[in-house]
């Protein structure tokens, strides 16, 4: 056992974190919540060039050929200085291809994504808002060698900018978990149409209709009718990934709201000297540091390959919770300025119900867990 | 970072484990609750069996230098730790070999090692914590029990109290004021005590549940000799500081946690209510589902200053993290059981109790850990003053 960082992720963090403080400034977060793209192709180049995109791609693919802990590590930085776009979107959807791909879906796809030639992003959610296999109704029917897709889905992060959606539909009639296949979806497909979703986060989540979308057979990720357990790892994946984002968020809120009551001084002292602010702030750290090792289990583990959807849920549902009461005490230690649109306290506020939803929210988790822990 | 064991640690933890399941097993019937060994006198013969079982294997003495008996690093205490939270087995001295022993290890002189040490391995000597006061609690440099030096000798006036099992233990450590005129913080000593030294009453103090667990300790012009110091004359405050950073692992108590999560789970699958077992309630599956989540949070927090500690570093911010985020899991979990069992969360440890009462126990007994070895509160000023570096209280 060995909990400290490798020397390798050390220096990734480092340049993570440089690089984030000198190019995404928080006066470019706010301009991206107004931009249409809701991301900056210059930085996205920039991030291509460091290898962020295809960081966890094997290097036979052009990729960096990093874990997924290191991958974490990344993330980490990532939510603590808050970057818009569709980075974590794409590197989500790569891990089907990854893991599931065909030797030509990966000579396709892996080098363009790592290159940054490729957006990608998950579309699994629909009307229903859950995540369970019975939310899926989108249909796609076999037709020759195409699958014809029908159906609308929702959520679907930076759908209006992405190139290929990794997308669950219903090749068998039923809620069940069978039946259900995984496609590679050309998002500029005739018959594709988008629309922005206004949300907390200004994330750019859209609802995406297809209308006798065509989809080659080729273009089916895994096997038909047995996509359900290549989504299950997907979702897995996603919430430690949203986890690592979140830990980096909550960090941030405790370092700036410590640093704020170090200087505020109300009733002739700095507001961070009166006990009762003291407490919260003991809180605030200690839900940070318990979050951290849930990750980092969690993370080891899916690194390894080790069975852990128990870990992963336990992480993503209390980190869910961490965030949003983290940043929430952040606002209200800040007091008024806390509230503005124009400081950053909020952004992280906003981001913590967005990182909360994603991937599951925290009752779903919590029903796993009572499964995972052995309650009939 | 990895959280792996190796092979090697694996087959130890094992055997930690298999000797603790088999202590289990002949537990005697009282035998419930973290002060489970002050219940009567089999559950405190039972606790001496298991302490004398641990050191007959040279358990009480992992992680101490070789010199003084010592096998194994750390991860073996640790993983030792888990074991006897796991099983419920407290077994251990905690006051000797917890405490005193690290805190000999870093501050006493040779003399004391040499005299002490091998008694806390065996299991032969147990010992009592002669600290707070009556109005001495939190601010425990406020203590007013003096220890005045005559010649070769401390004689000692004055009371302590909260003394957990000082009814029971053969010599007792704690801190004293021997330079009344001196300053605060420069001013005590840390002395060790034969518990049958004249001059000194133990008053037994029933805890909520009834439990004779703690004690006031009163002092009568009691003689203790000099050479029984710990430290330097007046310089106690230095060794009561390294004996506190000791005070803090806690993942025998997470462990005892994950257990208890355990036995709800299957006692929620048995159990009918309404026609249908209580794991059906999705109210139920949810708090119990929560409850598990935060007890795995706190294995890995464990995990974390185990880690740290290993390292030679003293955790300070994670151990008071820990401390307070295990002890208030388990007055959340013990709030859980005790609604969860309806009526049945009232009974105590008797033949209508679910769960041989342990519950209605946790209920009482989780201020064990909230309040005793610095308050939650005091552990919190910690963080905030040592770890966020915050102006500290006057």
């Amino acid at each position: 056992m060995d909990l400290r960082f490798s020397e390798q992720q050390e220096i990734l963090k480092k340049m993570a974190r440089d690089f984030l403080t000198t190019e995404c400034p928080k006066a470019l977060v706010r301009e991206l919540e107004k931009d249409e793209k809701g991301y900056s192709p210059a930085l996205w180049k920039k991030m291509a060039e460091l290898g962020w995109m295809g960081l966890v791609i094997p290097e036979n693919y052009e990729g960096m050929g990093y874990g997924f802990r290191d991958l974490t590590v990344l993330v980490e930085e990532i939510g603590r200085n808050i970057l818009p776009g569709p980075l974590l979107c794409t590197i989500i959807s790569t891990f089907p291809i990854l893991e599931n791909g065909t030797d030509e879906q990966k000579k396709d796809f892996l080098p363009k994504i790592a290159r940054g030639e490729l957006i990608l992003t998950p579309a699994l959610l629909e009307a229903e808002g859950t995540l369970d296999a019975s939310g899926i109704a989108l249909k796609a029917t076999a037709k020759g060698d195409d699958f014809v897709i029908n159906g609308t889905k929702m959520f679907v992060e930076m759908a209006h900018v992405a190139d290929y959606f990794v997308l669950a539909a219903r090749t068998k009639t039923g809620t069940s978990e069978d039946g259900i296949t995984l496609f590679l979806v050309d998002a500029r497909s005739k018959g594709v149409t988008c629309e922005v979703i206004p949300t907390i986060a200004h994330d750019k989540l859209c609802e995406v209709k297809f209308k006798d979308v065509s989809v080659p057979r080729k273009n089916v990720l895994g096997q038909v009718d047995k996509g359900w357990p290549i989504i299950v790892k997907l979702i897995e994946k996603g919430a430690v990934i949203r986890c690592a984002e979140s830990l980096g968020g909550i960090q941030t809120c405790v370092e700036m709201t410590v640093a704020y009551s170090k200087e505020r001084v109300q009733y002739d002292r700095p507001i961070g000297a009166f006990q009762a602010l003291q407490h919260i702030m003991a809180d605030m750290w200690i839900s940070m540091e318990t979050c951290k090792y849930l990750i980092y289990e969690a993370a080891w583990m899916a690194a390894e390959g080790m069975p852990c959807s128990r870990e992963v849920s336990m992480a993503k549902a209390y980190v869910n919770e961490a965030y949003k009461n983290v940043s929430k005490w952040a606002v209200r230690l800040h007091g008024g300025i806390g509230t503005s649109g124009e400081h950053d306290i909020p952004l992280y506020y906003r981001r913590a119900k967005a990182a909360d939803i994603a991937y599951g929210g925290t009752d779903w988790h919590r029903e796993l867990v009572a499964q995972k822990i052995g309650l009939k | 970072m990895d959280f792996k064991l190796t092979d090697e640690q694996l087959k130890r933890r094992g055997e930690f484990f298999a000797v603790c399941k088999e202590l289990e097993r002949v537990k005697p019937p009282n035998w419930v609750g973290i002060e489970a060994m002050y219940r009567d006198d089999e559950c405190w013969e039972f606790h001496r069996h298991c302490a004398r079982e641990f050191g007959k294997r040279g358990w009480l003495a992992l992680a101490w230098p070789a010199q003084y008996g010592g096998i194994g690093d750390m991860m073996d205490k640790v993983m030792f730790s888990e074991a006897r939270g796991y099983h419920g087995i407290r077994g251990m001295d905690v006051f000797g070999v917890q405490m005193l022993a690290p805190t000999i290890l870093h501050a006493g002189n040779e003399d004391i090692k040499r005299r002490f040490l091998p008694p806390i391995a065996s299991a032969e000597v147990m010992w009592c914590e002669l600290w707070s006061e009556p109005n001495a609690g939190s601010d425990l440099a406020a203590l007013t029990t003096t220890a005045i030096k005559k010649g070769n000798e401390y004689i000692i006036n004055g009371q302590k109290i909260w003394t957990t099992g000082a009814h029971r233990a053969d010599w007792g450590f704690g801190v004293f004021k021997s330079d009344p005129e001196g300053k605060k913080h420069h001013n005590l000593s840390f002395l060790l005590m034969d518990m049958k030294t004249p001059g000194i009453t133990v008053r037994p103090i029933p805890y909520m549940t009834g439990n004779p667990a703690y004690n006031e300790v009163f002092f009568d012009d009691v003689h203790v000799p000099a050479e029984n110091t710990v430290g330097q004359e007046n310089g106690g405050w230095a060794v009561v500081n390294i004996l506190a950073g000791f005070e803090r692992s806690g993942i025998d108590q997470v462990m005892s946690m994950v257990r208890g999560v355990e036995e709800l789970v299957k006692f929620c699958n048995e159990t009918k209510r309404g026609g249908q077992p209580l794991s059906r309630d999705p109210l139920i599956r949810n708090r119990l589902a929560q409850l598990a989540i935060e007890v795995e949070a706190a294995r890995t927090l464990a995990y974390r200053i185990a880690d740290l500690q290993n390292q030679g570093e003293m955790a300070l911010m994670d151990a008071s993290a820990g401390k307070v985020f295990f002890s208030e899991t388990g007055e959340r979990l013990a709030f859980f059981a005790t609604d969860m069992l309806g009526p049945y969360g009232q009974i105590r440890h008797s033949k209508w109790a679910p769960l041989s009462g342990l519950w209605e126990d946790m209920y009482q007994e989780c201020f064990v850990t909230t309040i005793s070895m610095g308050t939650n509160e005091i552990q919190r000023n910690i963080i905030a003053w040592y770890g966020l570096g915050l102006p500290r209280m006057k």
